[in-house]
């Protein structure tokens, strides 16, 4: 990759260092002029692709620990909750600005994933997973029990961010946030860190052999995907206004579990790739047949077990097997980029 | 120089007793041999000296300091290196990444400049055979003993450990991995190898330590603990006869 950054000419270095492929970044423009093409200006429409935006965006945090680590935050969903509630308490009671309260969010978020790190260190796979999952489930009690201070099931009304009816600034918001999201990640995964996280996800035992400290870097992979999920949250509870404590639930952090692994393990993009076509599916389905309440939620399982038995890489195998070697030269070019790293 | 010394070792596993009270010491370029019939201990013993498996009791010497209990990348960092009974190493990366992995972080900072060359030259200096861009879970057996080799020489050891690299491979393969070892050897490294091959044995270690049960029985130059009556009986003599053997 070095050996040719001098050459590049600026917009495929521009590509490099925001690693996006051409297609990529064509995807992306066409995200950013749908809410003006008709069907999509609807705003019922603008909506779903929020919700989408913020599963991508959720998927690729969650695809940073779940892939690279190779460890299940099965409590992703109640540490972004627990960022949307430090944001709505901060600003409903002590008139913090929303902006702020997202920032002090991702904080308390970053703290509690620094506990979990901490506390997970000495177990493997199945086990982290478990005990993050009973975190998310502590957390989600907390939301619900301490009526005085979130309202519990009642719901917690919060300020929007922008004051508008429209949905699309907050559109744009959600999309810019996803981009840096998706390059922070990014980067990260590009340097030396990023070669020890998935050292330590694949073969413990040689990666300490090797001379990596795995405490350092799985609570640093913990606070920084914690983190982004803390801000989310942030943005979540002053997008919607209300506040209820089921977005902590299990089965939510299994949406963004199936959009992630669907998309592909330890690919950051696939999640975020996926995520659009796959809510707006689950969207449709769920309108259209409204009498078999939680057929999303069966379907997520079908096609998870599909993606498991046929593609253990989801999309972004797929997609790298079929279209990234291609000898068409303008196609390669616009899946992979001049510079961009395949992985 | 004595480059690593044991006293006393002993790792228990619960009522078990997988290492009992082994003292041995290894000098500086010695190729030494630690044998003995499966299920002795070897593993459990190399482990609990490069820190996987901290030992229950006794002392660990390496380069003269005590390192007794020290995690396995610390020992790392100390200059000392293994290679796994069963290679798997990180699968998902290619193999020139695999390389990369110990030379970025299995030497002290700024030491190496180019992380990347010096891996191409591990992988040179182990002869391995294909192209470095291969993602290492398409590898066989033997490429994947070579590329543990080169994971384990990236990070400049001073002492490595070599847990049954020989096993599975056919004559021609040993005739090459035995060169291999001695030109390790000569580039300054100590070498403590678990092997069951006769013909390796006999033909590279200067010095062999034999273990049975978690004891040790013998320990002294090739020849001696080849013709120890109580090794020849624990290889051959009929199992589970510890008394006899300890006698």
């Amino acid at each position: 990759m070095n050996n040719s950054t001098q050459t590049l000419n600026p917009f495929d270095k521009l590509l490099d260092l925001t690693c996006f492929t051409p297609l990529g970044l064509l995807s992306l423009l066409v995200l950013a002029i749908l809410p003006m093409v008709p069907p999509f200006n609807q705003e019922y429409l603008i909506r779903w692709l929020i919700s989408a935006a913020f599963i991508a965006s959720m998927a690729i945090a969650f695809d940073f620990t779940a892939g690279l680590i190779n460890i299940v935050n099965f409590g992703y969903c109640a540490i972004m909750g627990l960022g949307a509630y430090t944001s709505a308490i901060l600003v409903e009671r002590l008139g913090l600005s929303p902006w702020l309260g997202m920032l002090a969010g991702g904080l308390a978020a970053a703290g509690m994933g620094l506990m979990i790190g901490m506390i997970t260190l000495r177990l493997r796979g199945i086990f982290a997973a478990c005990l993050a999952w009973f975190f998310g489930l502590a957390l989600m009690g907390l939301a619900t029990k301490l009526v005085w201070l979130t309202r519990g099931p009642m719901g917690m009304r919060v300020d929007r961010l922008f004051d508008t009816p429209s949905n699309v600034p907050f559109y744009y918001l959600l999309l810019a946030m996803m981009v840096i999201i998706y390059i922070t990640c990014k980067w990260v995964t590009r340097t030396h860190m990023g070669v020890a996280f998935m050292a330590i996800g694949q073969n413990m035992e040689a990666a300490r052999t090797s001379g990596i400290d795995p405490v350092f870097y799985r609570v640093s992979n913990f606070v920084l995907s914690c983190a982004i999920g803390g801000v989310l949250g942030g943005f979540y509870a002053h997008y919607y206004g209300i506040l209820t404590p089921d977005i902590m639930h299990t089965s939510k952090t299994v949406e963004v579990l199936a959009v992630a692994y669907i998309g592909g393990r330890g690919s950051l993009w696939g999640g975020a790739a996926i995520a659009f076509p796959f809510i707006f599916a689950m969207e449709l389905i769920r309108s259209s047949l409204s009498d078999l309440p939680g057929i999303n939620l069966v379907l997520y399982g079908l096609l998870l077990i599909m993606v498991m038995i046929y593609y253990p890489g989801g999309f972004a195998q797929f997609f790298n097997t079929y279209f990234r070697q291609t000898g068409n030269k303008m196609a390669s070019y616009l899946f992979n980029g001049v510079a961009a790293d395949t992985k | 120089m004595i480059v690593l010394e044991t006293k006393e070792l002993t790792k228990r596993f619960g009522g078990l007793t997988a290492v009992n009270a082994v003292s041995m010491h290894i000098n500086e370029g010695d190729i030494v041999g630690l044998i003995g019939p499966n299920g002795a201990g070897k593993t459990t013993l190399v482990n609990a000296i490069a820190g996987l498996n901290p030992p229950t009791s006794g002392e660990v010497i390496t380069f003269g300091q005590k390192t007794t209990g020290l995690t396995p990348e610390k020992m790392c960092r100390k200059g000392l290196s293994r290679t796994f009974q069963i290679p798997i190493p990180f699968p998902k990366m290619t193999v020139l990444q695999n390389v990369m992995t110990a030379a970025i972080f299995g030497n002290r900072p700024g030491v190496i400049k180019d992380h990347a060359a010096h891996s191409r030259k591990m992988l040179e200096f182990v002869d391995f055979p294909i192209h470095e861009d291969t993602v290492s879970e398409q590898l066989n057996t033997v490429q994947l003993k070579r590329l543990d080799l080169a994971r384990a020489l990236a990070s400049n050891p001073k002492l490595l450990f070599l847990d049954e690299l020989a096993s599975g491979l056919s004559e021609g393969e040993l005739k090459d991995m035995m060169e291999l070892i001695l030109k390790i050897r000569d580039h300054g490294v100590t070498i403590l190898m678990i092997e069951h091959i006769m013909q390796l044995i006999m033909n590279l270690c200067n010095r062999l330590v034999c273990i049975q049960f978690g004891t040790k029985i013998a320990e002294g130059t090739t020849e001696e603990v080849a013709n120890d009556p109580k090794v020849t009986k624990a290889y051959l003599g009929g199992s589970g006869n510890t008394e006899a053997a300890a006698a």
